[in-house]
């Protein structure tokens, strides 16, 4: 039987504090997939960092901000005819065992997308409370419009199948954001997305991309504008799928 | 009968915009400001003397002069906006122009 070929794409920006740890969590607990760090144009040693533990390492040329990051790693995988893509963040919050499981929940269900959840279960993650109104919010929102309940459509972490990937890489109008956004887009156009309990842990160093009070007013705002769009838009046939 | 004309014209610049989203001719981030802009349209069609009680808060006599203060800030706006855009652009149309340079040159 042909072995499953399965990528973490973990894109990068000024990631020198924590990105060695990531690394070496990867090989020790997931040695047989492979790892693609995207480097958004990190002003500090990332790349060199990423080069001396000898993973491959993409450089954008300028940057391009995280969902470009991850969207090249994704046109990566699908150039190299990956089987799996799991979405996997540099800065230390996800565990690399929660992956595997993500990855083998991906196996063996129907499952296209696979989302690492923080509020399945009581893991004990404690996230700011701006991001968990939001996050309930969205929650709602999924359920009315999709009647799936996703509790954690925030979560970065993620597995793709196949099918995913070639339509995520094709995609030209790849989110800023790809959070409830694309949720909802992929469940409208019939693709199965599955959530399994995950623990993560809070970034140990660095700074979040949502942080500050600007970033969170300006992502909520492009976020429902975003949905209402596509709420509005006729749903979209998938190929060779029902 | 002046007022169903704007409302027309309105409710048509405001269901242009939305078919142009729609259609992916016109991306959902770059449309925000058009549809904001849309919906005042559509607002001001329907209720035109609010610009006028407006126009009272803001100590300006004649009404539709705020509309034209109101429509000329939103277009220097957009097109700050735009013109910012183009530089970054520039530069990262150079930056990418030199990096395939360097690359061919590295093929050769």
């Amino acid at each position: 039987m042909k072995k499953e070929k399965v990528l973490f794409v973990i894109p990068a920006y000024n990631e020198e504090e924590n990105i060695e740890k990531v690394l070496n969590e990867i090989k020790k607990d997931a040695s047989f997939a492979d790892i693609l760090v995207v480097n958004d144009c990190s002003k500090d040693n990332t790349e060199e960092i990423v080069r001396k533990n000898k993973v491959k390492c993409i450089n954008n040329i300028f940057n391009m901000k995280y969902a470009m990051a991850v969207q090249t790693g994704i046109k990566y995988a699908q150039k190299n005819n990956y089987d799996y893509v799991i979405q996997f963040d540099a800065d230390g919050q996800h565990i690399a065992k929660e992956a595997i499981r993500l990855l083998e929940e991906a196996k063996s269900s129907n499952a296209d997308i696979v989302i690492g959840s923080r509020y399945i279960k009581n893991t004990g993650y404690h996230c700011p409370l701006f991001r968990r109104i939001g996050t309930k919010m969205f929650e709602i929102i999924i359920k009315l419009f999709c009647k799936q309940e996703i509790a954690d459509p925030l979560s970065g972490f993620q597995c793709l199948n196949k099918k995913v990937i070639e339509r995520y890489s094709k995609m030209g109008n790849y989110p800023e954001f790809p959070d409830a956004n694309l949720v909802i887009e992929m469940l409208k156009a019939g693709y199965v997305i599955k959530e399994v309990p995950v623990k993560m842990r809070l970034r140990e160093n660095g700074e979040s991309m949502h942080g500050g009070i600007i970033k969170p007013i300006k992502y909520m705002t492009e976020m429902i504008y975003e949905i209402i769009f596509i709420l509005i838009q006729s749903p979209i046939k998938k190929k060779g799928n029902k | 009968m002046k007022k169903i004309y704007f409302i027309i014209i309105a409710l048509f610049v405001f269901f242009y915009i939305i078919t142009e989203v729609r259609k992916k001719k016109f991306s959902v981030k770059e449309s925000f400001w058009w549809v904001v802009a849309s919906l005042i349209m559509v607002f001001l069609s329907f209720f035109p003397y609010s610009i006028d009680k407006l126009a009272k808060v803001f100590h300006v006599e004649y009404g539709p002069s705020l509309l034209f203060v109101f429509g000329i800030v939103f277009l220097t706006f957009i097109n700050f906006k735009n013109s910012k855009k183009i530089a970054e652009q520039q530069e990262k149309i150079i930056e990418l122009a030199q990096q395939v340079a360097i690359l061919k040159e590295e093929t050769k």
